[in-house]
């Protein structure tokens, strides 16, 4: 999951950063209106977490401008200013959800969730495609017998995949939704975090499309 | 209370009665002696032919030229008349019949011109003149009634009165006409003043005429300053916000970081605290917001803010399925600043979102004088301990932790920061929990458009 974190308080947003990243999220971090806003709309992130007072340009105008263009990435308002007005506004100029400061970081993680479930139409509280069931609090995934572990990259991989499930995936769109901004971006990378989920889950989990992509869950 | 109309009027009036009958007086005068001096060189022409038909014979005997007397000296009392005397020798015209008229003394060779009384009563203009004729002294009178010219200069004089009169009246008319118009900006700057106090505009409209603008300019400025000093007062909260809840932000996940699996009771106390601090500074932050009864700016829209702010609840609320009613009476806008009408509404519905089962209902009834809102729903509503501690005066949110509280609290102390009152039940029909605000502060009684 690429989530792009627009907040001007350095130690907030690498705060915030580290947390998310853990998380299993690929993030860039901006503290400025103006590059959030370029690649806010330049980049397929898969959500947005925006602070309001950010200089340069604020975090409404930024939002106006993402939604004028055609973003349709979810966008977490996260501001200290919590009047009904701001929220109004916010959610007028097409953000999807509102979390004022002071916040608990598990309820910044619930509510990230629960936007990018309504997002790819995903319901219900855990993740399960075809009895596979993906614990994003272990960062595990079950089949109802046996648990495996993963390490970060699969598990963002694996989310990806299951949030997509039946959809043909390309390396490239692979590679831009698990890895963050300036990351060493190798697509042959993601060959090998597929074989490696292969060998945990079994190689009929994820079916290689050639010259297209891979399918996860296709049904048989 | 003095009245720019009728002082206008009144000296409009003063002037015009004066100037009318300094020039009627005038024109009264200058035709009088205009009339009289051409009925007297008429005299004199008539006096002329009388001299000129006068024959003196050789034995002293005095004759008159018939010929050269005009009809109108044979008629009798025909308002022309004469006398001829040659050395105390009188001629009358037959138009005197028995009457005589008296002879002024004139020197030879001068005129004189009088008013006498003639027959009848007759005002009278008498040209006399004494001549030399063949040695002998002659004096001529020459007579005419005044009668008809002095009515005819009445007549005139009281129709250029009537006239004058009329003038007056139609030039009054006129002025009254031009000062209404002219007054009309003073009076739509009156109604555009109401209307800034019912929050329908937030300035006054500047198309007046030069006289009225630097009033209505200075009056602009002043709400232009107002509103400025409301903007900047609300930024620099929204800055305060931001510049203590950052740090309170990083503070509060330093502590449940460090603490996290060590110690319960220290990571409660140091949230419990971190909570009653941003408690705090929310409750001082919305007071400080709260614009009340500031003019020129805009109130609270039924129409236009109530959906888009219903609508934001929806969206945040997404997973919520609620059943929304809202029913107005006699209410269009709220006596309420927009953005504490937002505040107010926010909370409360967001608060009755939260906790109804399906139903929230919204009404305003504004049919008797300050409108009063009810907010319902068809949650679980809260118990009767509770809705007696709600109901108390100045009890702190800080103190309240979940369910009902924080919302309820911000909306009971933005209330009775404006004056208001508001009331906690049971909804009657829903069966939740029902908030009645009575906006019974001052501007509210001007508030609603009917």
């Amino acid at each position: 999951m690429r989530l792009l974190l627009a907040e001007d308080d350095p130690e907030l947003g690498t705060r915030l950063k580290r947390f998310l990243d853990r998380q299993g999220f690929a993030v860039d971090l901006y503290d400025n209106g103006v590059d959030a806003g370029f690649y806010g709309s330049e980049t397929p992130y898969d959500i947005i977490v925006l602070d309001l007072g950010l200089p340069r340009r604020s975090g409404l105008d930024v939002l106006a401008d993402w939604r004028s263009g055609g973003v349709k990435t979810p966008v977490l308002i996260l501001t200290a200013r919590d009047t009904w007005q701001e929220k109004v506004q916010g959610l007028q100029k097409g953000a999807d959800d509102y979390l004022t400061k002071p916040f608990h970081e598990e309820e910044l993680l619930a509510r990230l969730r629960a936007l990018i479930r309504r997002n790819t139409q995903t319901v219900g509280e855990a993740l399960t495609v075809n009895g596979w069931e993906l614990d994003e609090e272990t960062q595990s995934v079950s089949n109802g017998e046996q648990s495996w572990p993963l390490t970060g990259i699969e598990f963002r991989l694996l989310r990806y995949f299951m949030l997509h499930p039946g959809r043909i995936l390309s390396k490239s769109r692979l590679t831009e939704h698990v890895y963050e901004q300036d990351a060493d971006k190798d697509s042959n990378v993601i060959e090998v975090y597929v074989n490696r989920l292969r060998q945990k889950l079994g190689n009929e989990v994820i079916v290689t499309r050639r010259g297209q992509g891979y399918v996860f869950g296709e049904r048989p | 209370m003095t009245s720019l109309r009728a002082r206008l009027g009144l000296g409009m009036m003063l002037s015009l009665v004066a100037a009318i009958g300094l020039l009627l007086l005038i024109a009264g005068v200058s035709v009088h002696h205009l009339m009289e001096s051409q009925m007297a060189t008429r005299l004199a022409h008539d006096g002329d032919t009388l001299l000129g038909g006068l024959n003196i014979n050789a034995d002293g005997r005095v004759t008159l030229d018939a010929r050269r007397i005009q009809g109108i000296y044979l008629q009798p009392f025909s308002g022309h008349y004469f006398l001829v005397d040659v050395d105390g020798q009188v001629t009358r015209s037959r138009s005197l019949w028995d009457e005589t008229l008296a002879m002024p003394d004139v020197a030879v060779g001068e005129v004189s011109i009088s008013h006498v009384t003639g027959p009848d009563q007759q005002p009278l203009l008498l040209w006399a003149a004494s001549f030399r004729k063949q040695g002998r002294l002659v004096r001529l009178a020459v007579a005419e009634d005044l009668y008809d010219l002095q009515v005819g200069l009445h007549r005139l004089w009281w129709q250029l009165l009537g006239w004058s009169l009329s003038m007056v009246l139609l030039v009054l008319l006129i002025q009254r006409y031009i000062v209404g118009r002219s007054l009309q900006p003073v009076a739509d700057a009156v109604d555009d003043v109401a209307r800034l106090e019912q929050g329908e505009a937030t300035a006054l409209r500047e198309a007046v005429p030069q006289e009225v603008l630097p009033l209505v300019q200075a009056i602009n400025r002043l709400l232009q300053r107002q509103q400025q000093r409301l903007q900047r007062s609300r930024e620099a909260v929204g800055n305060m916000a931001h510049a203590i809840k950052t740090p309170l932000t990083l503070l509060q996940q330093f502590a449940a970081e460090k603490v996290r699996d060590t110690d319960d009771a220290t990571r409660e106390q140091l949230e419990h605290y971190i909570h009653k601090i941003n408690e705090q500074v929310d409750t001082s932050l919305r007071r400080a917001r709260i614009a009340g009864d500031s003019l020129g700016t805009s109130r609270f829209d039924l129409h236009k803010d109530l959906p888009v702010l219903v609508d934001t609840i929806r969206r945040l609320h997404r997973d919520r399925r609620i059943e929304f009613e809202q029913h107005l009476r006699h209410a269009d806008t709220l006596p309420l600043e927009q953005q504490d009408g937002m505040e107010l509404l926010g909370n409360l519905l967001d608060n009755a979102w939260k906790w109804a089962d399906s139903r929230v209902r919204f009404s305003v009834d504004g049919s008797a004088g300050p409108p009063v809102l009810v907010i319902e729903d068809d949650g679980a509503g809260v118990g009767a301990a509770r809705l007696k501690q709600l109901a108390q005066r100045g009890v702190r949110h800080d103190e309240d932790t979940e369910g009902h509280g924080i919302g309820l609290s911000i909306v009971k102390s933005l209330v009775e920061a404006l004056g208001g009152a508001i009331e906690f039940g049971r909804s009657p029909e829903l069966g939740g929990l029902q908030v009645k605000i009575y906006c019974r502060w001052p501007e509210a009684s001007t508030g609603i458009s009917q």
